[in-house]
């Protein structure tokens, strides 16, 4: 498109110098912008994060999750290769051990996962085996709810994330210590007091303007902030004002969130190619935060499809495949930057599947499932203990034997430093996850 | 006084039982008063929709193989229908049916689908359940098709009770699932049958394969016999909490956010006495005083869908017909392609930095200044002129606020969008002329109003 780069930031000066007076205007306060920034930055001031905040010899943790929706079966995923049940309750769908990549203690990883063998073999993957919580639910959309929200309660509405952001926040934070990619916000974001942005890619996070009117462009945009705060103040009286205060609150984040993403993100370079999958470039948008000075210390990103229901193995190899090259390429990318030590990816799905196979070279919905730990310093190798293939539940499924909590509760303590009964509301049993 | 006059009521149900209104549009349903516009807003039979059928027509054969022609097919219907509530039922049924192309993987397919939701969407629940069930997308979607009698596959029969007619835990058990799986056994999908030249599919494009049926006794939801997949939706039909699970949804979406037991009672009683008809729930639901109460006025936050579209038929932008889908998916939402079987995340859900974005940006591109003779970009000095409310920034503000929100807006918002125009000193020629004209529907578009229903 012609006109995509066109910005709001690109006029009346071009970004490249915009981007340098619009640091130097944060950092020192002797160059005045032209005035319709100036009624952005005068009244709408977040100041940027301190640049000394933004140190990664001080060891910051970054914390990134990676959803897999639909309910990955955690049996072909992490394969107890040494169990004859296993072969026994798929006989279609089982895979070959001659095929899977070895791990320790008589598991291997689908064949398709190479990226992530990769990463176990160099001592930057921890597998949890046998995640869960008790009486599980085989519904997609209740189980989510209750990965995301940390809580078998129906009515907490916020997320275990949003609740971590608001128990570490900070006068001075940036706009952007978290970050959704894609165009979702997922609910482990949500929180009481948080603005989280969400965006596709960074070069698209642009308010675009109509360039064929020379001075319309920076009045539009000042009627338009005017017009989200003026809807802010007629929220308070409204019997509908909750709808239209959290629509024009979006709104002025969102304005300002896009001035603070270009006036920081510039510099980003990598070697590394990345898969060109919506996963791998959320990913590589997650890599271009975390390196940048915003201070970004969460990212979210989600993939799906794993409702393998019918012929499994093509569906969910393809997607085990894609998710653990695109972590691969995160990974090479974080290591050549001198952090992968400091950023940990927690990858998890809503449930595992049905030991015994169906009738359509599939599996249907079931319960405990293995988790990955990525990077971030993390023990490799397995931790917790695999549910016997052959002592299920009434529905045939997996008994839990690690609480999915006491894997956010190990990161949060062992990583975030924070007392994680202000976060979950409980205490879980650790995992020695880190050394 | 929200929805003081009758003006404000039609807007309101035009908002929610339609996709929003053109200025011409608007007058035609003020003349036929409230009760006039929700009568032919409920028998779509009755009028004559020539040139929606037409356009969609266009891409039709089309879109039996091609993504991009299927979305066009209906996304013309969406901009051009003049039956609003059956095109906005064909949405609402698309969401709470939800079947994605993704998996489905033909467009002939889901064509087929749609047809046969939008013949149903006001028909009965029963025959609108039936088909579904027995839909070739939906057996793909969620393998029915390989739901056999020796080894059952539970997807659609857990679904189709948690998600599609009773909610999730409601009156059924684990048991009851597996054993509709066995009853709604023997179904095959064979090539979608697709007659261009008509409305609608002349087959389903299933078959039934009584080996691969599993005979044998079941008992589902305390009933016990031979039952096939008729007997699971005649038995899940007659139930209560079908049908309050059903119009408790209705409620939602076209009226107030926490309908009470006693309206949701009312729209059960009417499910019952008009033998489950879905057309009598909508009659229930907009001619209730809560339909335009304060409780029902702006709380909903407009879908992407919803937002494009309303947008598109208000500014008469009918050549945007091929863009839509680009415009809908960057604010969150593309058709046919549902995130999940539960459909789309409705409310704050749709609001992020991200989509709302988006929605700045597609007001920013239709109020582009475009080419003369292109129905894509706003021509705001002609549509004002056209409708006599360009002489003074008062009337031109109006004018632009009654077509986007539906009038009623603070006086400082209203002050704000006189001055944009040049306040005192406007002129129709220098606010056009300076881009300000366009602006002011930019702005009306961006503003929070906008973006609720």
């Amino acid at each position: 498109m012609d006109y995509a780069n066109e910005t709001f930031l690109d006029r009346p000066v071009d970004r490249r110098s915009f981007i340098k007076r619009g640091i130097a205007f944060v950092g020192a306060s002797a160059y005045t912008p032209p005035a319709f920034l100036r009624a952005v930055f005068d009244e709408e001031t977040r100041p940027l994060t301190p640049a000394s905040v933004v140190d990664y010899a001080a060891k910051r943790h970054v914390l990134v999750v990676l959803q897999m929706a639909g309910g990955n079966d955690g049996l072909n995923t992490v394969i107890p290769v040494g169990d004859r049940a296993y072969f026994d309750a798929r006989p279609t769908i089982a895979l070959n051990p001659e095929a899977s990549l070895p791990l320790a203690q008589g598991f291997a990883l689908n064949p398709a996962m190479t990226g992530m063998k990769t990463l176990y073999d160099r001592g930057q993957l921890g597998v949890v085996l046998g995640v869960g919580y008790p009486n599980p639910n085989r519904s997609h959309f209740r189980s989510m709810d209750i990965w995301h929200s940390a809580s078998m309660d129906e009515t907490t509405d916020t997320g275990w994330i949003g609740r971590l952001l608001d128990a570490t926040k900070h006068e001075q934070d940036s706009m952007w210590r978290a970050a959704n990619i894609g165009s979702q916000q997922a609910l482990s974001l949500r929180s009481q007091s948080s603005f989280v942005p969400s965006l596709g890619s960074v070069p698209d996070y642009v308010f675009q303007t109509d360039n064929s009117f020379r001075a319309e462009g920076p009045r539009r945009q000042q009627s338009f902030l005017q017009l989200q705060r003026q809807a802010e103040a007629l929220a308070v009286q409204a019997e509908y004002g909750s709808q239209l205060a959290f629509v024009s609150k979006t709104g002025l984040d969102a304005y300002q969130s896009t001035v603070d993403l270009h006036a920081a993100v510039t510099e980003y370079k990598t070697t590394v190619t990345y898969p060109t999958t919506p996963l791998a470039s959320a990913l590589k948008t997650s890599a271009q935060l975390i390196t940048s000075n915003l201070a970004t210390g969460v990212c979210y990103v989600t993939t799906g499809g794993f409702d393998t229901h019918s012929n499994q193995q093509v569906t969910q190899n393809g997607l085990l495949g894609g998710v653990s090259n695109a972590l691969l390429a995160f990974y090479d990318d974080l290591q050549a930057q001198g952090i992968a030590d400091q950023v940990t990816t927690v990858v998890w799905s809503e449930f595992g599947r049905r030991v015994k196979e169906n009738g359509s070279r599939g599996t249907d919905h079931g319960t405990a499932n293995p988790m990955f730990v990525v990077g971030g310093g993390v023990r490799p190798g397995m931790h917790g203990e695999q549910p016997s293939v052959a002592n299920l539940d009434g529905s045939g499924d997996l008994k839990y034997t690690t609480d999915f909590r006491s894997v956010y509760a190990s990161v949060i303590a062992q990583r975030f430093k924070i007392d994680p009964k202000d976060v979950l509301g409980g205490s879980y049993p650790a995992l020695p996850l880190y050394a | 006084m929200a929805l003081a006059t009758e003006r404000q009521r039609i807007q309101h149900l035009l908002r929610r039982a339609g996709f929003g209104y053109s200025p011409e549009e608007l007058r035609e349903y003020v003349a036929l008063g409230l009760p006039g516009t929700i009568d032919r807003l409920l028998n779509p039979e009755r009028v004559d929709d020539a040139a929606a059928s037409a356009a969609a027509g266009a891409f039709r054969e089309k879109a039996i193989q091609d993504r991009q022609a299927l979305l066009s097919t209906w996304h013309a219907r969406l901009v051009l229908t003049k039956r609003p509530l059956q095109e906005k039922l064909t949405y609402f049924w698309h969401d709470h049916w939800a079947t994605g192309i993704r998996k489905v993987n033909a467009p002939s397919y889901m064509l087929v689908q749609n047809e046969a939701i939008r013949a149903g969407a006001l028909g009965k629940f029963r025959d609108l359940a039936m088909a579904m069930t027995r839909d070739p997308a939906m057996m793909i979607w969620l393998d029915n098709r390989d739901n056999v009698a020796k080894a059952p596959n539970e997807n659609f029969a857990r679904e189709f009770l948690e998600l599609f007619t009773l909610g999730e835990g409601r009156l059924y058990t684990e048991k009851d699932v597996k054993e509709a799986a066995r009853a709604l056994t023997g179904w095959r999908v064979t090539a979608a049958k697709v007659n261009p030249d008509d409305n609608f599919p002349v087959a389903t494009g299933v078959v039934f394969m009584p080996r691969q049926f599993d005979a044998g006794t079941k008992t589902f939801l305390g009933q016990t016999g031979k039952l096939g997949d008729e007997d699971i939706v005649r038995i899940v039909t007659s139930k209560r909490e079908c049908a309050d699970y059903i119009g408790e949804k209705l409620w939602r979406f076209f009226a107030v956010s926490n309908p009470t037991a006693a309206m949701i009672q009312r729209t059960t009683d009417a499910y019952f006495a008009n033998d489950t008809s879905i057309r009598e729930m909508l009659r229930v639901i907009l001619t209730s005083e809560e339909m335009y109460s304060e409780a029902a006025y702006r709380w909903r936050i407009k879908s992407p869908v919803e937002h494009v579209v309303n947008t598109t038929r208000a500014l008469g932008l009918t050549d945007r017909v091929p863009r839509i889908a680009r415009d809908t998916q960057s604010e969150g939402q593309a058709l046919f392609d549902p995130p999940s079987v539960a459909g789309w995340n409705w409310g704050e859900a749709w609001v992020n930095s991200n989509t709302l974005l988006a929605r700045v940006n597609f007001a920013n591109d239709v109020t582009r200044r475009g080419k003369p003779g292109q129905l894509m970009n706003l021509d705001a000095a002609a549509l004002l002129q056209a409708n006599n409310a360009g002489r003074t920034a008062d009337a031109a503000v109006d004018f632009a606020l009654d077509l986007l929100v539906g009038g009623d807006v603070d006086r400082a918002t209203r002050a704000t969008l006189i001055e944009h125009i040049g306040g005192t000193h406007y002129s129709l020629s220098e606010a056009s002329r300076s881009g300000a004209l366009q602006g002011l529907f930019y702005l009306v578009l961006t503003m929070p109003l906008a973006q609720l229903a």
